[in-house]
């Protein structure tokens, strides 16, 4: 498989060189075309700062992060970010519709018709098409969550990275995204890397696992995820192979510094 | 809301009333306290010979004029400074010693420049009213959420787009905070500009009747200013809702959230 993404040796350090911390000592990670990888970690151990150095968001302080051989210096086209606080990344004076298009209707030059019928597919595929006059903050968080979902994809980009999208909403909204992530992942071919400190989550969803040591952070170990798709939120969840490496993944981020 | 009101009004009619009583019983005999019936009477009579048109159509045209350029130049040069900590740090020391010089003393000098007519009137005018506006877009271009910034930039919007499409709508409810207080200033240095300088309008009306002992006519026209001012705000606050409505959604959500 070609790798997509290729993160070498990245590292960041924050504020002056006399007093500097380290949040990332050194990350090394590829994520082939079309997989889904999720990087989990303790909580501050920099997994999203790492995110955001991949999204050309932060510059790194060392290493080098390519997509497709090119090093990312800025946000890359075809890679889009979306955001944990899904009602602080919906813009709340444009509504649902023009939230979508704000993030594609600058970079292609579509007639507002073609605009339009774009921003209902995405918006019918995760379900909000009815929706799409309405302002984000008429809708519940997981609505808003899909809406973000939709503005991503509507940009149509090759590579999503995902900042622990689905913390913020309640448990079972949260299967419910989960199940649609990984339709609109299957549909699309989408690649995907997720971060997130759920590891039931991470399990559920990904191919592969890095988990990250605690910070200054570097990849203690990458796990295969050997629980077969497609993947079904009771079932698989109940499956040995699930709560094999749920298993081996909790013991590990539980483990005393 | 209505009831509130209603009852807030009763006061100023009875204030009105004891104005009127303190004539009448002779408690206050004076040429220059006329009874408020002899007000309106004036004020009245001013409508039927079309005099109040006059009076107050030019001082509200140049307070008009004045006002929208100070918002127009106020907006833009407060979008770049709010958007450029570089140009700021350059521009506020300057901006700030205009700032604290009160308006009326730059009227003299500006006659030299302008002349007595409405291009000075004007010009002070849109100086004073121009002061609020540029530090509230400012503030309120400083104040637009990080995140909002960030999901622009993983979508790569241009940098004008920016500007005008998430820090322009985030700095409104600043806007028009600042265009609030503006209106009010405008008000206010209109009439002192017509009473320093100036042959026409509801300010040197007010001066003229006064040196021609016309008490009644001279309180028709401050009863009249005081209504037009009070109108004035409850259009723009109507104004202001109808715009920032989703500033108030965004507040039910987050007291309710």
């Amino acid at each position: 498989m070609a790798e997509l993404l290729e993160i070498e040796r990245v590292g960041k350090t924050f504020g002056a060189p006399a007093e500097a911390i380290v949040a990332i000592r050194s990350v090394d990670l590829s994520v082939a075309k079309g997989e889904f990888v999720s990087i989990v970690g303790p909580s501050g151990c920099g997994k999203s700062t790492l995110l955001q150095i991949v999204a050309g968001l932060v510059p790194a302080s060392a290493g080098e992060v390519r997509l497709e051989g090119q090093a990312v210096t800025a946000p890359p086209t075809g890679v889009v970010y979306l955001f944990q606080q899904y009602s602080r990344s919906l813009l709340p004076w444009l509504s649902v519709e023009k939230n979508v298009r704000f993030g594609f209707s600058h970079a292609r030059s579509l007639s507002p018709r073609e605009a339009e019928e774009r921003c209902v597919h995405y918006l019918d595929m995760v379900g909000l098409a009815d929706f799409r006059r309405r302002y984000p903050w008429e809708l519940s968080g997981g609505m808003q969550q899909r809406v973000a979902i939709a503005r991503a994809l509507a940009a149509e980009p090759r590579m999503l990275l995902l900042d622990e999208p689905f913390s913020s909403v309640d448990a079972l909204t949260r299967l419910e995204l989960h199940g649609l992530i990984l339709e609109l992942w299957h549909k699309t071919g989408l690649t995907i890397l997720l971060v997130t400190h759920d590891v039931e989550e991470a399990v559920y969803l990904s191919d592969r696992i890095a988990l990250l040591t605690r910070r200054p952070a570097q990849v203690a170990e990458v796990f295969a995820n050997a629980l077969p798709r497609p993947r079904k939120p009771v079932e698989s969840r109940e499956d040995p192979r699930f709560l094999e490496l749920r298993h081996e993944l909790l013991t590990r981020l539980l483990q005393p510094a | 809301m209505v009831g509130m009101q209603l009852r807030g009004f009763a006061l100023v009619i009875g204030l009105l009333l004891l104005w009127e009583l303190s004539v009448r019983s002779g408690v206050v005999r004076s040429e220059s306290w006329p009874a408020v019936s002899t007000i309106l009477q004036a004020l009245v009579t001013g409508f039927k010979l079309g005099g109040w048109g006059e009076v107050f159509g030019s001082s509200l045209y140049r307070m008009a004029l004045g006002f929208l350029l100070a918002a127009l130049a106020g907006v833009m040069l407060g979008l770049v400074l709010g958007a450029s900590a570089l140009l700021h740090r350059i521009a506020m020391p300057t901006l700030e010693i205009f700032r604290v010089l009160p308006s009326p003393a730059i009227v003299p000098p500006l006659i030299f420049l302008l002349g007595v007519d409405d291009a000075l009137k004007v010009t002070v005018i849109a100086i004073a009213a121009f002061f609020p506006i540029l530090l509230n877009t400012i503030a309120g271009v400083k104040a637009a959420d990080p995140v909002h910034l960030l999901v622009a930039r993983t979508f790569r919007v241009p940098r004008r787009r920016i500007l005008l499409g998430v820090q322009l709508p985030s700095a409104l409810p600043y806007v028009f905070a600042g265009c609030r207080i503006s209106l009010g200033i405008a008000l206010i240095v209109t009439v002192v500009t017509e009473m320093i300088a100036g042959s026409a309008g509801v300010g040197y009306y007010i001066v003229s009747m006064q040196y021609a002992m016309r008490a009644s006519e001279m309180y028709a026209a401050i009863i009249l200013l005081s209504a037009i001012g009070y109108l004035l705000n409850r259009l723009f606050l109507a104004l202001e809702r109808r715009s920032l409505r989703w500033a108030h959604g965004l507040e039910r959500q987050a007291a309710h959230g």
